[in-house]
């Protein structure tokens, strides 16, 4: 109640320095508008550095096999697959390339005259046991079975007019087919038809943040006995990833003398790849923040100590007259409390204001409020701390001042 | 005068050193993330080929057949095969080459296979890009029509493969073929690689250069976007309906430009006539920075950051602002005296200004140091074009510029305020 007694005089008193408040109350403002949306910033990129991408990723690795031009190479596709599958701690092996690598999304159409695209998904291909090497998860349907997958040379070449296989993300499904009856549907992309035969729960080739990320459709085809370059998936048994996609590359390796392995790795250092660069953006905003608060907390710092400074002489009166340390130090945290609520009210527009343009500009989301609650409360706490030095500062100046002069 | 203020000002900073140190660190850390920012979006958005950059042109034309023609569509950045051919043939540009990107792997002199990254192209790529060679030269037109198996290799592949000796003359194995080595490259490298943005924006030169006839009588890998329609069993054909090809042109003055844009039309208007369409075609010429401006070199989060550094700086001014005005208040008493002896209003307030001045220099040469600082953290984050990031005299100048810009702005309403000092009231309260 003490401190309620205080908000008129302390109204009052800010009353003459209208220019300072006015100031420190527009900094906190600006402070919060930028603190809140760079919180929300780099939160959703670590969220969004988590997501799965529902294939099962701590088993799967992935070794890319190129071809040497003009070498002589005894491997064949399904051969290799055969050797991959019968490697140490391997489940099952695939021709294709996981979620991160190398994805675009493709149109897809309702029809063959291909006019007007009703979606845009990711379109994965891969050989025979591509989805369980992947671990998807089919949840209406059926998973491909050997007498549904057409030859790859048939594919590659599209000889034939058959509408592929395929298994279609939850999501696509629901987008596509509201009434919920998505099996045996055809569609197409710019070069193939599709049926459906399946649905999974969640097939992630990319994770940008955008609504299509989990739009896909996953299609087979069987390899035989061509030479084939490229990327192969294996899956190994829980917790043996990194012996059994050694011994993996080394098999395949073996197998395939006029290849060179370009690449391998497990499905979590394809996912660091994919976010360093957002994280590494992620860190130089942490940065900005950083800087931010502590710029905030010198300018209310200093203003506060020149109050103090220029006010000595009414604060030895006070002192004089009666009033405690205590009422010193509180009259400054509540004066400062005050300051702070102004900032923050006005906070809330720059911030909205802000989170606009960056809505327009950058495809960034709405500002959930709880942001700003959030804001408003570090910025009060921000203001307590950096009033403390000079309030105790204020609270330390002896009555005998008051008969001094300045 | 100037100098008589200079005193005053350095007097009045000493005495309130708290103050002081919260003014300078308060500009030089708004100055140092800005400038940090500023210098990252300074080299994205840079010139790669400065004195060329408007006399190189993007080709880019839009022969899609009519069902797969939409009006008001882009026009596609990649020419097909065809014709890429037929404008070589016509060879109307000073200098021209379509290319391609493509990878290999090269067998070295100990039989180790060694993966490169290629480029598939025409003799005029090197004088076109500035590209210096170290040993040899580059193949010539006629290799291009010859489908010579030539090759130019980098300097850092000649120093993998060869230990840096001049190496013109010797043969680069890809597999049962052989290369052989006309010219190696001097230091060379485009960043952002404008020639070629969808294998990289940032990085390195390619190892390998081959004439685009050659690596397409061979058959040797490429990659990048390639997008066909129709039946094209082999994308790489001479008539596979595909579009995969760069296609650049250097034309040295704006009236050759304006004779190309025609040359192009007309191409188009022949192939219109010619029933491989019937829409009107579309043919364009970008130059570079065009070209740059139209990819999206320029990061999304770099543009964002570069923003909220901006902001930054404005928080930074108004923290100023208010110290600055708390500091020129706090001695009403002692510029009332001033007054009374009979300084003008303007003197007051340009004695002010100085004093902000000299905050912002102090606070400029402190925040370039910051920047520095940031921008060792940047070149050390993980991104592709962190390696090439580093401040050049011209973000060091503007650093100061802004520096004293930015202070003196903050200094305008403050010295205002104290230029309004009513003498006899300051005197009195004292």
């Amino acid at each position: 109640m003490r401190i309620l007694r205080q908000i008129r005089p302390i109204l009052s008193a800010l009353r003459s320095h209208k220019t300072a408040v006015t100031l420190l109350m527009l900094e906190i403002a600006l402070t919060m508008a930028v603190l809140g949306n760079l919180v929300f910033i780099v939160y959703g990129t670590m969220q969004r550095s988590h997501m799965a991408t529902g294939v099962a990723e701590s088993q799967i690795g992935w070794i890319q096999s190129i071809g040497v031009l003009g070498q002589d190479n005894p491997g064949t596709g399904a051969e290799n697959i055969a050797v991959l599958r019968n490697a140490p701690g391997v489940l099952d092996a695939a021709y294709g390339s996981p979620p991160f690598v190398g994805k675009e999304t493709n149109p897809i159409f309702p029809d063959a005259a291909r006019s007007r695209p009703v979606a845009h998904a990711y379109v994965v291909q891969g050989s025979q046991h591509m989805s369980t090497t992947l671990g998807l998860r089919i949840v209406q349907g059926r998973d491909f079975n050997d007498g549904d997958l057409p030859d790859l040379m048939d594919v590659f070449m599209k000889k034939t007019d058959t509408p592929l296989p395929a298994l279609m993300t939850q999501a696509l499904a629901q987008r596509l087919y509201p009434d919920g009856k998505a099996l045996e549907r055809i569609l197409y992309d710019g070069r193939y038809a599709y049926r459906v035969i399946g649905i999974i729960d969640h097939l992630r080739s990319e994770v940008t943040g955008r609504a299509n990320d989990d739009d896909a459709l996953l299609t087979e085809y069987r390899i035989g006995a061509q030479d084939l370059g490229g990327g192969y998936l294996i899956r190994s048994r829980p917790g043996q990833l990194p012996q059994a996609l050694k011994a993996a590359a080394a098999a395949l390796q073996k197998a395939n003398p006029g290849h060179v392995e370009n690449k391998v790795h497990t499905m979590a250092e394809l996912r660091e790849n994919y976010f360093k660069s957002d994280l590494a953006a992620g860190r130089m905003l942490v940065a900005i923040i950083a800087i931010l608060l502590v710029v905030t907390a010198l300018g209310v710092s200093g203003l506060a100590s020149f109050w103090v400074q220029q006010r000595r002489r009414q604060i030895g009166m006070r002192r004089a007259l009666g009033a405690t340390r205590g009422d010193i130090l509180n009259y400054f945290q509540a004066e400062n409390f005050l300051i702070v609520s102004g900032g923050v009210l006005l906070g809330v527009f720059f911030a909205y204001a802000l989170n606009l343009f960056l809505m327009h500009r950058f495809e960034l989301a709405h500002l959930p409020a709880h942001y700003l609650l959030a804001g408003a409360l570090a910025l009060w706490l921000l203001g307590q701390l950096a009033v403390l030095g000079p309030a105790l500062r204020a609270a330390a100046v002896p009555p005998a001042v008051a008969t001094r002069s300045v | 005068m100037f100098g008589y203020y200079l005193d005053l000002a350095l007097r009045s900073l000493k005495r309130n050193k708290v103050l002081t140190a919260l003014m300078v660190l308060a500009i030089a850390l708004g100055i140092g993330t800005s400038m940090t920012t500023l210098t990252v979006m300074h080299v994205l958005s840079g010139d790669p080929i400065p004195g060329k950059s408007a006399q190189l042109f993007r080709v880019r034309m839009n022969v899609y057949p009519d069902d797969s023609f939409r009006q008001g569509d882009k026009v596609p950045d990649n020419l097909t095969r065809r014709d890429a051919e037929a404008l070589l043939l016509a060879g109307q540009a000073d200098r021209q080459a379509a290319m391609s990107a493509g990878a290999m792997v090269v067998v070295s002199a100990k039989g180790e296979p060694l993966r490169v990254a290629t480029r598939y192209t025409g003799a005029d790529f090197f004088p076109m890009f500035d590209a210096p060679m170290r040993y040899g030269a580059a193949w010539r037109r006629e290799d291009d029509a010859g489908r010579a198996r030539v090759a130019v290799i980098s300097d850092a592949l000649n120093e993998q493969l060869f230990g840096g000796a001049d190496s013109v003359g010797q043969t680069l194995r890809v597999g049962d073929q052989s290369l052989r080595i006309v010219g190696v490259l001097g230091d060379w490298s485009m960043n952002p690689r404008f020639y070629d943005l969808s294998n990289g924006q940032f990085g390195d030169s390619e190892q390998v250069f081959v004439p685009l006839s050659t690596a397409l009588d061979l058959k040797l890998s490429t990659s990048g976007s390639t997008s066909c329609w129709g039946n094209a069993p082999d994308p790489r054909a001479a008539d596979a309906p595909c579009i995969w090809l760069q296609y650049w042109a250097e034309l040295g003055t704006p009236a050759k430009a304006a004779a190309y844009r025609q040359y192009l039309q007309n191409y188009i208007a022949l192939q219109q006539q010619g029933g491989r369409f019937t829409h009107d075609g579309q043919a364009g010429l970008l130059d570079v920075m065009q070209w740059l401006d139209a990819k999206g070199v320029v990061p999304a989060d770099v543009r964002l950051q570069t923003w909220l550094a901006l902001g930054f700086l404005g928080i930074c001014l108004l923290n100023t602002v208010g110290l600055l005005l708390a500091k020129f208040l706090r001695r009403s008493g002692e510029i009332g005296v001033r007054r009374a002896l009979g300084a003008s209003r303007r003197a007051i307030f340009v004695q002010c200004l100085v004093e902000a001045g000299v905050v912002g220099i102090a606070g400029g040469a402190f925040g370039l140091a910051l920047a520095a600082l940031g921008l060792v953290l940047v070149r050390h984050q993980p991104t592709d074009y962190g390696a090439y990031v580093h401040m050049d005299l011209r973000m060091l100048l503007a650093t100061f510029v802004l520096a004293l810009a930015s202070s003196l702005l903050a200094g305008l309403l403050p010295a205002w305020r104290a230029m309004h000092v009513a003498p006899a009231v300051a005197l009195k309260s004292n």
